[in-house]
């Protein structure tokens, strides 16, 4: 019997990819052995990240690690992977979102119409602000250029945020070269792991989402090629990949903003970012709005946040 | 078939396409199709069109038709001929004064443009007949023209170093600033070397002769006025102080002092005629028009008012105003450099779109851990040794390559082995620019020579052409060396200016 | 003859013309670049400029590929075809154009592809969807849009860069034509 290989590209450049993904495919390698092997790609390597939704439903890629937004998925509920803003608030919400409230299915059924995979969603970091000049106040984000996700980009952008989009590998050099102010797109731990921390001063504590949805998909035919043990042992290192995000995400988050001194930490105050929570609620209104996916999706996380703010602490404080 | 053999079979064909002389691009590219299929089946026919996208998306690369463009503009609107008339006459009465002119000539271009083409295009319009009429050897002046704007790359600005960026993920600002003591260090080296072999024999740089140089000691037509001096002043001082280069009290102390000066000298007219009013001097302000178009452009970048391809466009625009002030704009001109540009930008961006769609493949096939493996564990080698060994492969592949085509397919292989050694990736690519550098000139592929050949004048033949290079190529190789020894050279720029 | 005559006519003369109106594309990069930079140093920064350079130099480079290739300016690995005859550089070219043919080929293939996905066409048979299209057989479903805030609709620049490709197929063809002429010795 011939030696499966497969092409799998991730959204994240090398430096964040020997965390998120790097150990969970070597471990697949290892396993599989001389049964299958997966070979990673990093991203914008065989083809850009934009393309990238593309290039596994023709099969030059077999299997994708990615959230909906950025790959620029032709699906409804697009929008809501990546950090869909305040949908979420710690990184178990997300699991529990997608395994106990129903979006698995959702998901399930919107790829399967494009002819993809949704194989496994995971909860992935918070998304704070990381910007050269500080942010103390609502006002300060005016005329800021940000690289940030394009969903969260359209949010922003009532405050005076212009969001840019650039290939991942170039968010660096474009901070140096002044094509950026800022970045939109992480936690702490990201910034220090991939470098944003050498480049930008300031860390704003306030977050437009608790944790964001990112996924595994795969070319529908070649998942279905798969023998059930494989997929099954595909499935199992899925799940290794968020588990590993779960404990090194919450531990960095907290260790860097006591511990990190490459950059300053500033807040807005509570009351003026109450409206930017606010503005949040219309968004989501909006969005559930334009068709009848996108409406439940939303429904579901109202749902689901009504039934954590009722739960009380610790789930929820006030 | 196996990835070893589908690489084989891609380098063998691509070889074949190039031998047989087909276009560059359209070799490369065209083993990419191949291949691409190859290795994908039908998935794979999307593999060169994703690289227009991913080219798409490349914004630094915005900055090449603006760098083509000045350098277009520049070299067809001639207004550097008084920046060439000047070294003439001041260097003149030097044996080998001519060719060190010229060097510092090709200098002041570089700083103005991003790539070689301008710099061959004015020494090999201007600066050639002169210096043949002059009786200088014909082998050791086409070897000046050539190496001298091969600076362009290495200058600042460079595309070549802004393309090295975008593969090494490098930034630019701190790569230009990189380049700048390097390429200053080797026109010192050139000059060093036009000196000396002009010293042993003289004939080969006769100096000229007074009477030559008398026009230029006769009252200019149009003398320099003091109130034009003035007014420079006036418009320059503030300019520096806004730039950060003086202090405000030292710069007004310096203003101070030489107004002074200028008031005492105007109480002397003929101490005042000797020194102001000739031509030669008014001459020396020639060299004011580089410094305006690199200052226009690098301090709104240097201090972050604005990004990398804004800031090329200003240089764009500045090099283009400065054309029409000085009367040089006609119909023709302005003809030429558009489509110039058009035609250069299309050959560079054709050969990174198919470079694009190779290296994706190359990619695929895993080529970039085999290299790794290679090198680090097979061969089991020392981090210099491999360091010299790539060194090596890229000036054998610069023989024959094109040096973006080089960058995009070779890169990508290198930078991680070069970063993972502990290498400096700034470092690295000045090392790599001036490799790039001795492949423009080394035969048979080379654009310089191709320039070179067809622009010199009859007399010199392809022979002379090829030989000229040999020495500078030695000096080149000189410099790649102490570079190598002493990385500070090419760090200590970039590392003060930006405090790392 | 008398139609490849005409057709290398067209072929040249449409490019040419095309040629010299794209390479004003430069002025309309610098003017977008510069009024980014003004409208970042006096008001808020743009949302639409950089997007809109990079479609700029896109369709400068791709409309532009044919009128360059036609002027001869895609540079070659010179080592022997320097030194051949005329009619022996003839000979070559004719056989390896082939070979840039083909890589254009693949290059609109994937490019229609793209288009067709960009109006919301999923299968793998773009070239059937095309047809389908012009015949009201197909429809044109989900409109792609660029993942920025600005969100441009992306089939135009897809649009503009198959016909870039398109274009520089058939001045390849053009040129293949003048080597077999050159090869025959006719005038064309
Ligand atoms: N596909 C993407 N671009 N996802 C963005 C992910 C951002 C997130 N901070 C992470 O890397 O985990
Ligand atoms: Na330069
Ligand atoms: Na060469």
């Amino acid at each position: 019997q011939d030696k499966i290989t497969w092409r799998m590209q991730t959204y994240a450049g090398p430096a964040l990819a020997a965390h998120v993904i790097d150990p969970a495919i070597e471990m697949f390698n290892k396993i599989a052995g001389d049964r299958m092997q997966i070979e990673l790609f990093y991203a914008d390597q065989l083809v850009p990240t934009g393309e990238l939704f593309r290039a596994m439903q023709k099969g030059t890629i077999d299997a994708v690690q990615s959230d909906d937004d950025s790959m620029a998925s032709p699906t409804e509920v697009t929008v809501f992977g990546g950090y869909f803003p305040f949908a979420s608030r710690y990184s178990l919400d997300v699991p529990v979102l997608f395994n106990q409230y129903g979006l698995n299915a959702i998901w399930d059924e919107e790829y399967s119409k494009v002819g993809v995979k949704h194989i496994s969603a995971g909860a992935w970091d918070p998304c704070h602000f990381a910007t050269k000049d500080p942010i103390n106040s609502l006002a300060d984000l005016q005329g800021k250029r940000v690289f940030t996700f394009p969903t969260a980009g359209r949010f922003l952008s009532q405050f005076g945020v212009v969001p840019v989009t650039l290939p991942w590998e170039d968010i660096e050099v474009a901070v140096q070269t002044g094509e950026l102010d800022g970045i939109a797109w992480s936690g702490i731990t990201e910034d220090y792991t991939v470098g944003w921390a050498d480049v930008t001063n300031y860390f704003l504590t306030n977050n437009i989402s608790g944790a964001w949805a990112g996924s595994f998909f795969a070319n529908m035919d070649r998942w279905n090629e798969l023998p059930e043990d494989l997929q099954t042992l595909f499935r199992v290192c899925c799940d290794q990949s968020h588990y590993y995000r779960q404990w090194w995400y919450w531990g960095g988050e907290a260790s860097l903003r006591v511990n990190g001194d490459k950059m300053q930490l500033t807040s807005i105050p509570d009351a003026e970012w109450a409206q930017v929570e606010q503005a949040a609620t219309k968004f989501w209104d909006e969005i559930a709005a334009e068709s009848e996916v996108k409406a439940k999706v939303v429904e579901v996380f109202k749902q689901y946040n009504a039934d954590m703010a009722k739960a009380g602490r610790p789930y929820r404080y006030g | 078939m196996s990835y070893e053999m589908i690489a084989l079979f891609m380098f063998a064909l691509m070889m074949l396409m190039l031998f047989t002389g087909q276009r560059v691009f359209a070799a490369i590219g065209g083993v990419a199709a191949v291949s691409a299929l190859m290795l994908w089946g039908t998935g794979g026919t999307d593999i060169p069109f994703s690289a227009a996208m991913k080219l798409m998306k490349w914004y630094p690369l915005l900055t090449l038709p603006m760098f083509i463009f000045m350098g277009y503009v520049l070299s067809e609107s001639r207004i550097a001929d008084d920046l060439y008339r000047m070294f003439h006459v001041w260097m003149g009465p030097v044996s080998g004064g001519l060719a060190i002119g010229t060097i510092g000539l090709m200098v002041l271009i570089s700083a103005m443009n991003g790539l070689s083409v301008a710099g061959m295009a004015i020494g090999a319009t201007i600066a050639l007949p002169e210096l043949l009429r002059r009786g200088y050897d014909k082998r050791m002046v086409t070897g000046v023209i050539q190496a001298g704007s091969s600076l362009g790359i290495l200058v600042p600005p460079s595309v070549v170093l802004v393309l090295y960026a975008m593969i090494a993920r490098q930034p630019v600002g701190q790569l230009w600033l990189a380049g700048v003591v390097p390429g200053l260090l080797m026109a010192a080296l050139f000059i060093l070397y036009i000196a000396i072999r002009c010293r042993l024999n003289p004939a080969l740089g006769p100096v000229m002769p007074r009477v030559d140089l008398a026009e230029y000691d006769r009252v200019s037509e149009h003398p320099l006025r003091l109130n034009f001096i003035v007014l420079a002043a006036v418009v320059a001082i503030p300019l520096v102080v806004w730039a950060g280069l003086l202090p405000p009290k030292s710069a007004l102390g310096a203003a101070l002092g030489a107004g002074a000066l200028a008031f005492l000298l105007r109480r002397h007219p003929a101490v005042y005629k000797d020194l102001f009013l000739k031509e030669k001097h008014r001459l020396l302000f020639s060299g004011v028009l580089p410094l305006v178009i690199f200052a226009a452009m690098m301090v709104p970048f240097v201090n972050g008012w604005t990004s990398l391809v804004e800031s090329s466009a200003i240089g764009a625009m500045t090099a283009f105003l400065a054309a029409v002030l000085k009367g040089r704009m006609n119909r023709d001109v302005f003809e030429t450099s558009v489509r110039q540009t058009l035609a250069i930008s299309c050959m560079f961006m054709w050969i990174i779109l198919a470079a694009l769609g190779f290296g994706a493949v190359f990619d695929g096939l895993g080529a970039v851990k085999a290299i790794d493996d290679l090198f680090t564990e097979r061969l089991g080698l020392d981090p210099w040794m491999i360091l010299i060994l790539m060194q090596l492969s890229f000036l054998l592949m610069g023989t024959f390559l094109d040096d973006t085509a080089m960058l995009v397919i070779v890169a990508p292989l290198y930078v991680p082995l070069v970063k993972a050694l502990g290498f400096d990736l700034i470092w690295y690519g000045v090392l790599y620019t001036i490799t790039t550098q001795i492949a423009y000139m080394t035969p048979p592929f080379g654009y310089n020579l191709f320039l070179m050949r067809a622009m010199a004048p009859p007399d010199i033949t392809l022979r002379d052409i090829y030989g000229s290079i040999a020495p500078f190529v030695g000096v080149m190789v000189l410099a790649l060396a102490l570079i190598m020894a002493f990385p500070q050279i090419a760090l200590w720029l970039p590392e003060t200016v930006y405090g790392k | 003859m008398r139609v490849i005559r005409a057709y290398v006519r067209i072929i040249d003369a449409v490019n040419l013309r095309l040629g010299r109106v794209v390479m004003y594309g430069i002025f309309v990069m610098v003017a977008v670049l510069l009024w980014s930079s003004v409208s970042k140093t006096f008001f808020l920064p743009s949302l639409w400029t950089l997007e809109t350079a990079q479609f700029a130099m896109v369709a400068y480079y791709m409309l532009g590929g044919p009128y360059s290739l036609q002027l001869g300016s895609n540079v070659r690995m010179d080592l022997f075809y320097h030194n051949w005859s005329d009619r022996r550089k003839a000979w070559f070219d004719a056989v390896t154009v082939l070979f840039l043919l083909f890589y254009l080929g693949v290059l609109l293939y994937g490019g229609l592809g793209s288009t067709a996905y960009s109006l919301g066409y999923w299968g793998d048979q773009p070239l059937a969807f095309f047809a389908g299209l012009a015949t009201g057989a197909e429809e044109i479903g989900r409109v792609e849009r660029s993942p920025t805030a600005w969100r441009p609709v992306m089939w135009p620049i897809k649009v503009v860069m198959c016909t870039g490709v398109l274009l520089m197929l058939l001045q390849a063809l053009s040129e293949f034509f003048k080597d077999i002429a050159r090869l025959r010795g006719v005038e064309l």
